[in-house]
């Protein structure tokens, strides 16, 4: 009874910084990624022919040579599949059929033997094309003037939140109109405008993205996919290509990062199509680094003007938001972006007067997906400096002007919903002490400048109102335990963080726990998409319920076996115990044969698999007009970041000192997987404001390789940096937990912006604060000679 | 397009392979010995997700011919543990925490027991310039260097 | 549309005997065979199908490529075939030319490094190439073997534009020589890039000095510019400041000037020119101080 007695001596999984359960096959190289499945010799290779115009109609496309080369198997066109694909707003098809409307953009596809074969087989294919007039920039695309990239627009299919305007390129307006702007305005006593532009970029996941699909004889299908999304693909495929969703089987193994790139439906559905013209081959499609740069997903680009105003003592009453995003030749899954910068276009400040219009434009430019922060990074990367700005107008320490604006408990927000108890607060004084902001600082040479910038920001899982989660528990015969759920392991821990939570829901230890993997749409249980930062809150409470279920049905038997009553069991360390009588049977005893009854007299029990499934209930829709709603989203997790840096007055570049990131994670399942993904994050934010940018030309991405395409490496990040969290308790979160996978990266660029302003007080117009930039900024304000 | 017959030792194992002559070390090891721990993440030799050990340097294998090969002894990923002992920076890697999505990981690893095989005790500055070739998406590189300094105390 | 293939496109893979046979080979395919030896600027290329080459003649094994050597009367003398690392690491190399060391070892990362060579750095004939300027103002002469025989080509005389040499069909460089060097030379080589380091240069200095008496100021530098011309640029207008006044801050300062208004760099995806000739600027004051501080210990 040692066990039970002490339960100090079984320390709950929830909390504990325990070691991730997916490490030794990374760390060994067993691990299982999409391009590591092998099949052998019969095995054909995709390759794609490309658009090389920015906006075009296609006038002929002749397959015929290309078919005729030996060692081709298959070679489609976007006439083969007419159907349109996609998340949200059904406007792009497998291949372009009559128009491209991106350099890059899939025409025709060759299925062959050898690489080298696909590849000279799309030399053999003629596309003829006729030049349109294109669209490069999000402000004038919206406007009259510019020509019309989807002239069908008002054909699309569209869910009832998203507003597109057919007869433009405005693929959707979202409006907020909270509180009265025209009043507000005169009682401001500073009032601060300004516009910022944010480049687009790309997720730069180190696998890119793979794909290999097989059809069989019986005209089923097979997807093995880096994806985020196994189920969502599943759907989206087999709607487009009118089959069955389950007749599409989805295998996800491993992924190699995604932020955001692997969700949704892109590259994957080319091999699935190729393959349906190859029975029994599997076709392969692994993305060149150049073609993941601009062919598949990329974060829109953002024009962002922002005019917001306070009172003399700096509390804040109205903000106006402009923002332009940049949504490429398809916003399918964009659209939702610019519904959610729109509906969270207040940051986390408590603003009476809000008007908003975030507007979604069709540009030839490449597509604008899901990325990181889902238009978080690029709305606070305005607004945050806006109020930076404004704080220094109204003559207020920046930290004080922050916690005296930020949304409350009980607060009403820019869409009518009432915000819950949160933690940003908390966040932002901890980042303040650790960056030791009321001290005064000194550059630590003559040919140095120092500067310290605070930025703050909010984020809610961005998804439609009815995006659910499910999971099963199922215990083996020697008592441990296996989980089954549709959410992917990117990285991000989750794997891990699952084991916890049904470890201690059910009293198992969490080393007896394993994840039925890969996920695999045949077996595993439904989730929505591995995005949003939503599944340590949403499969976590899936997970939960099962294993609570799981645990349920043993007690019961367990109670019916001994006579007592469910309420005074428990079971600890996988012991079931019984406080009363002080009983006590291995889980091992019961999990699959069940429990004799006295006198041979039978049995009772059997084979445990509990069930579980999360879906919230409560989203409303927000008025088309007014985006005011009851509830507009889940929960917002908010935060904090906070740099202290140093810039050399003869190159113009940037040395971090110290970092500081704080967020209200609610409940850190697993404390330093928390941390971890708070660095992760933090750095590819940093990443994101000092070198990151898509630099196009016409159209054209002219730096699609890591020669011209920088990210930050390992001496670029040579600083301390601190990541002291926050948990106040999400109410419907397992455990009181809810996400932040997303949310370090996105006050970044902000909170660099305002460290370079405070260094040389000057604000550029947008990222990435590059070395140039900075220098000859301070060569024309006349701080550098 | 012609073919060569190389014989080279690979984690300590004597291989004899026919390769096709624009075949890389990166393809040769992940398709004809199916050892696919090795990763590619761009083939231009800038993500270092392919670092091998090539007579004990870290080379990127997408930048070497296969058929460059012959009499080359290559260390991968595979190679570190032995005899189902994890090597001492896959043991600190783990400790540390700096394994995410693991697609950096064994050139990391690589490219770290390299610099300590060479450098018994380096700074963090030194450690940070050892792996400037291997892209990290995920970690921030942080809990990565605190492996390699942990590692080097082991 | 930069669209490359997947892996190296089809090419046949030759590793010659003799230097004879080599050359040979090269000049009888013109156009469609190259020499490499790390290939980390030949594999790239292929990919994009810059070059439509078939044939790749590894040059690693022939004769004086893999040379490595200091005689104290002719200089260092590396082979075509030795890596930037082994250059960077070399006992005689940080004793007798530490600049190009430093230069070398400011290539990239680790790994390439273990592929690239001075050599390659060289026949690529990059206006960036790190490792150029250097060898330029250290004499370098590469010795080469041709359908003709062997010949000597002075670093000075190699350059005719970006990523175009003096070199022929059926030309190999084997080596190059660095003569020994003048008696108390030291200098440096200051790189910037994007990132702290690792990059391809935006603008790249390297500068050496040494006392002499055949100079007004008593000492001679020559420095060197990357990333600002159509070719690696020795700024002869910068030296001569430095050869007729006394060096003090304010020559300094009017060399680099001199540099600054010596160059006419290009707008890129990686910088500006005006940043460029503001960076040449500051740089070369850096190195030039940096070289004198070293020299007057």
């Amino acid at each position: 009874m040692a066990n039970v007695k002490n339960k100090e001596n079984n320390p709950s999984p929830i909390g504990a910084s325990l070691p991730r359960n997916d490490v030794y096959e990374k760390v060994t190289g067993s691990a299982v990624y999409t391009e590591d499945i092998q099949f052998g010799n019969k095995i054909l290779y995709a390759r794609v022919k490309r658009s090389p115009l920015p906006h075009a109609l296609i006038k002929k496309v002749d397959v015929s040579k290309a078919r005729a080369l030996p060692g081709v198997k298959a070679v489609i066109t976007g006439a083969d599949f007419p159907n349109k694909i996609g998340l949200y707003l059904k406007d792009k098809n497998i291949l372009a059929i009559d128009r491209v409307r991106f350099i890059g953009e899939g025409v025709a596809a060759v299925a062959a033997v050898s690489n080298e074969i696909a590849m000279k087989a799309l030399e053999l294919i003629d596309v003829e094309y006729e030049e349109l007039e294109p669209v490069f920039d999000a402000v004038y695309g919206a406007s009259k003037e510019a020509p019309l990239i989807h002239p069908n627009l008002g054909d699309y299919s569209v869910p009832n939140f998203i507003f597109p305007k057919p007869g433009t390129n405005i693929a959707n307006h979202f409006k907020i109109r909270k509180g009265n702007l025209e009043e507000a305005w005169p009682k401001c006593k500073y009032i601060v405008e300004r516009t910022f532009k944010i480049p687009h970029i790309q997720h730069v996941p180190i696998e890119t993205h793979v794909a290999t699909a097989m059809m069989d004889d019986k005209g089923k299908i097979t997807l093995w996919a880096s994806s985020q999304s196994p189920f969502a693909q599943r759907a989206l495929i087999a709607e487009c290509l009118e089959i069955s969703p389950t007749d599409l089987r989805v295998i996800a193994p491993f992924v190699g990062g995604g932020f955001g790139c692997k969700a949704g439906v892109t590259m994957e559905a080319i091999p699935v199509a190729l393959a349906t013209k190859c029975k029994g081959w599997p076709v392969k499609f692994v993305l060149t680094r150049e073609e993941e740069f601009y062919t598949n997903f990329v974060r829109q680009g953002l024009t962002i003007t922002v005019k917001v105003g306070c009172d003399e003592k700096g509390r804040l009453l109205g903000l106006k938001n402009m923002m332009y995003f940049d949504g490429g030749g398809s916003t399918e899954y964009g659209v939702n972006v610019t519904r959610a910068a729109g509906y969270s276009s207040s940051g986390p400040y408590d603003i009476e007067s809000v008007e908003t219009d975030s507007i979604c434009v069709y540009t030839n430019h490449p597509i604008g997906g899901a990325y990181r922060g889902f238009g978080m990074s690029e709305l606070h990367t305005g607004l945050d400096q806006a109020m930076d700005e404004l704080a220094e107008k109204a003559g207020l320490d920046k930290v004080e002007f922050l916690k005296m604006n930020t949304v409350k408990e009980g607060d009403k927000l820019d869409t009518g919903m009432i915000m819950h108890a949160n933690g940003v607060n908390q966040c932002i004084d901890n980042v303040a002490k650790s960056i030791h902001w009321t001290d005064a600082v000194k550059p630590s040479s003559p040919d140095k400048l120092r500067g310290r910038g605070i930025a703050i920001m909010w984020k809610a899982p961005a998804m439609p109102p009815n995006a659910g989660s499910s999971a099963w528990v199922e215990l083996a015969e020697d008592g441990h335990v296996t989980v089954g759920l549709g959410g992917q392991e990117i990285g991000q821990g989750t794997f891990t963080v699952m084991a916890q939570m049904a470890a201690a829901a059910l009293g198992v230890p969490y080393e007896n726990v394993r994840i039925a993997g890969p996920v695999d749409t045949q077996y595993s249980p439904y989730e929505w998409q591995t995005v949003a930062s939503r599944l340590t809150w949403s499969m976590g409470n899936a997970v939960r319920n099962a294993a609570l279920d799981a645990r349920k049905q043993i007690l019961d038997v367990v109670a019916q076996a001994w006579h007592e009553n469910a309420d005074d069991l428990d079971i600890v360390n996988g012991i079931v115990v019984s406080y009363k009588t002080e009983q006590e049977t291995s889980l091992k005893n019961i999990a699959i044969y069940g429990i004799p009854k006295e006198n041979d007299q039978g049995w009772v029990g059997g084979p445990i698999i509990g069930r579980g499934s999360f879906m919230p209930s409560y989203v409303t829709g927000l008025d088309p007009e007014t985006g005011q709603g009851t509830r507009s989203v889940v929960h917002y997790t908010t935060g904090c970041e906070a740099l202290d840096i140093e810039i050399d007055k003869n190159t113009g570049k940037i040395t971090v000192l110290k970092a500081a990131a704080a967020f209200d994670v609610g409940r850190a399942i697993n404390p330093t997987l928390v941390k971890s993904q708070i660095e992760g994050g933090f750095v590819q934010g940093l990443s994101s404001a000092m070198f990151e940018e898509i630099m196009l030309r016409k159209g054209v991405m002219i730096n699609p390789s890591f020669v011209d395409y920088r990210i930050a490496t390992a001496p670029d990040v040579d600083f301390p940096i601190d990541t002291p969290f926050v948990e106040v308790p999400q109410d419907d979160g397992p455990w009181g937990a809810r996400g932040v996978g997303e949310h370090p990266m996105v006050p970044t660029i902000a909170a660099l912006g305002n460290a370079i302003y405070n260094a040389t007080g000057l604000r550029l117009p947008g990222p990435p604060y590059s070395a140039e930039k900075i220098y000859l900024a301070m060569q024309d304000a006349g701080i550098v000679k | 397009m012609g073919f060569q017959r190389i014989t080279l030792t690979v984690n300590d194992l004597v291989e004899t392979v026919d390769v096709p002559t624009n075949m890389t070390l990166l393809q040769m090891l992940r398709d004809k010995l199916s050892l696919t721990g090795t990763k590619n993440g761009c083939t231009a030799g800038e993500c270092g997700a392919c670092t091998v050990l090539m007579n004990g340097e870290p080379v990127n294998s997408c930048m070497v011919l296969a058929a460059e090969c012959e009499g080359a002894t290559i260390i991968t990923v595979e190679g570190l543990a032995k005899g189902g002992q994890l090597s001492k920076v896959q043991q600190a890697i783990i400790k540390t925490g700096g394994v995410q999505c693991g697609f950096c990981t064994p050139g990391m690893l690589i490219s770290a027991t390299a610099l300590l095989a060479r450098n018994t005790n380096p700074t963090e500055h030194e450690i940070r310039e050892a792996l400037v070739g291997n892209l990290c998406r995920c970690t921030g590189y942080v809990r990565i260097v605190e492996a390699v300094k942990e590692a080097a105390k082991m | 549309m930069i669209n490359p293939h997947p892996g190296l496109p089809e090419l046949e893979y030759l590793k010659p005997s003799s230097l004879e046979e080599a050359s040979k080979f090269l000049a009888d395919h013109a156009g469609e065979a190259r020499p490499f030896s790390g290939g980390t600027d030949s594999f790239v290329r292929l990919r994009d199908g810059v070059w439509k080459t078939s044939t790749l003649v590894d040059v690693k094994h022939l004769d004086g490529t893999n040379e490595l050597s200091f005689n104290p009367n002719k200089g260092l003398t590396i082979g075509a075939a030795v890596t930037m690392n082994k250059v960077a690491s070399n006992a005689d190399v940080l004793k007798h030319y530490p600049n190009l060391a430093e230069a070398a070892r400011s290539v990239a990362s680790y790994q390439l490094r273990n592929r690239a060579t001075i050599v390659g750095n060289i026949c690529n004939a990059s206006p960036a190439g790190d490792t150029i300027g250097t060898c330029m103002i250290l004499d370098g002469v590469l010795n080469v073997h041709g359908v003709s025989g062997f010949y000597s080509v002075p670093l000075s005389n190699f350059f005719l534009g970006p990523g175009k040499t003096v070199l022929k069909p059926g030309d190999i460089v084997i080596s190059i020589t660095l003569p020994i060097p003048p008696k108390g030379m030291v200098g440096t080589y200051k790189k910037l890039g994007r990132n702290t380091i690792g990059d391809l240069s935006i603008v790249g200095v390297a500068v050496l000095g040494y006392p002499t008496h055949e100079t007004k100021s008593g000492f001679r530098f020559r420095i060197a510019l990357a990333s600002v011309a159509p070719t690696p640029y020795e700024s002869f207008k910068a030296e001569a400041v430095l050869s007729e006044n006394p060096i003090t801050a304010d020559s300094i300062a009017e060399a680099a000037q001199a540099a600054m208004d010596s160059v006419t760099p290009i707008d890129d995806v990686r910088g500006s020119a005006r940043y460029r000739k503001f960076m040449v600027r500051n740089l070369t004051r850096e190195a030039i101080t940096e070289t004198w501080k070293k020299i007057s210990k």
